[in-house]
């Protein structure tokens, strides 16, 4: 047996998967393919969202839809019928996605199809703020029943996000959530983040959001 | 339990590290981790045996370092540790500060043979 040494690694545990991630970037850059990576806790309303925001622009662009979260048959099957583009990634029942399985959804979708393509995350605040997946830009969805102190619980995912969607707006009466306390909150952790109130059942706020998707997927689509 | 997909990345790396360096058997693992990280020292220790399970790393030690996450007042400028003052500045008492550290969840080194 060789003597007892000590090998110094010094590396974050994420390095590999930030440059992989820079990588599938730089690529959906020039196949001007815009990637949203949309994360939230289960249930806040990301499926719902997602069917809505492609009704309201299937007739502009060419959209596909990667669903990861659990319980995603059944959103697959719903995305579906609205008549997008979507494949089914297998987490194996990890609690993220990272930037390698993203680059396996966008080969299974096809770039020279898709102006936009849409990553429904695992349902977790925590470990997606963690791996950078490789996205154009990042949103989050924050329910009004979870309460306007999530941004407290979660800073991490507050600061990586682009914008943040404050959905079920419709029920705001029955719950003691207080949108102007939410926003200040996120806006401590991410001066630049953009607060989009939406109800998802209603249709609330959604062409707003849609308008500022239109925008950065143009956006992406000059420089 | 976050923890366990991230002790996985972990075990990749290290791996890759050790084969690369042709470490045939691993004393120890040292991390360390920045007292703001999401990841929660003793979820990493409770799922270090199943994530090291048939790999390399079947049977290491690990050891785990933490950072101290330290801040920079907005208002006067000074640095100080952010935990141990609740995120208030111990000069002028401003809680506008900017965190410089804190969030690292690093692979320090392995001790081999
Ligand atoms: N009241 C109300 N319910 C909603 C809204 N958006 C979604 N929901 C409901 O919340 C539940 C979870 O929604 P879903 O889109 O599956 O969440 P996901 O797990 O994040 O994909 C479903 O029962 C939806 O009908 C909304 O804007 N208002
Ligand atoms: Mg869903
Ligand atoms: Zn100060």
């Amino acid at each position: 047996m060789s003597e007892f040494r000590i090998l110094e690694i010094k590396q974050s545990v994420f390095a590999d998967n930030d440059k992989q991630a820079e990588e599938l970037r730089k690529e959906l850059k020039k196949e001007k393919t815009f990637l949203l990576n949309l994360m939230s806790s289960p249930g806040s309303g990301k499926t719902t969202t997602l069917t809505k925001t492609i009704a309201a622009l299937k007739d502009e662009m060419k959209i596909g839809v990667m669903e990861a979260d659990i319980d995603s048959d059944v959103d697959a099957h719903t995305i579906s019928e609205t008549g997008a583009k979507v494949i089914q990634l297998h987490t194996g029942g990890m609690c993220h996605l990272d930037a390698d399985m993203t680059k396996q959804g966008i080969l299974g979708l096809g770039t020279e199809e898709i102006d936009l393509a849409i990553l429904e995350n695992v349902g977790n605040l925590v470990c997606p703020a963690e791996f950078d997946t490789g996205s154009s830009k990042n949103a989050m969805i924050l329910s009004v029943p979870e309460g306007d102190d999530k941004p407290l619980k979660y800073p991490l995912m507050f600061t990586i996000c682009d914008v943040l969607l404050v959905n079920k707006i419709d029920v705001m009466e029955y719950f003691d959530f207080d949108l102007k306390a939410c926003e200040e909150r996120a806006k401590k952790l991410n001066p630049n983040i953009k607060v989009i109130p939406i109800s998802a059942k209603t249709g609330e706020g959604i062409e707003e959001w849609a308008q500022w998707l239109r925008e950065q997927v143009k956006k992406w689509k000059e420089a | 339990m976050h923890e366990l997909g991230v002790v996985i990345e972990v075990v990749n790396v290290v791996e890759k590290f050790a084969r690369e360096n042709e470490v045939e058997e691993i004393d120890t693992v040292v991390l360390q981790i920045g007292e703001l990280s999401s990841m929660i020292p003793k979820y990493i220790r409770e799922v270090y045996p199943a994530a090291v399970d048939g790999t390399l790393l079947e049977g290491s030690k690990l050891e785990i370092e933490i950072l101290t996450a330290n801040g920079r007042c907005q208002a006067c400028g000074t640095v100080f540790p952010l935990v141990k003052n609740e995120g208030v500045c111990p000069t002028c008492g401003s809680s506008d500060c900017e965190m410089l550290c804190g969030r690292e969840f690093y692979i320090k080194e392995i001790r081999c043979f």
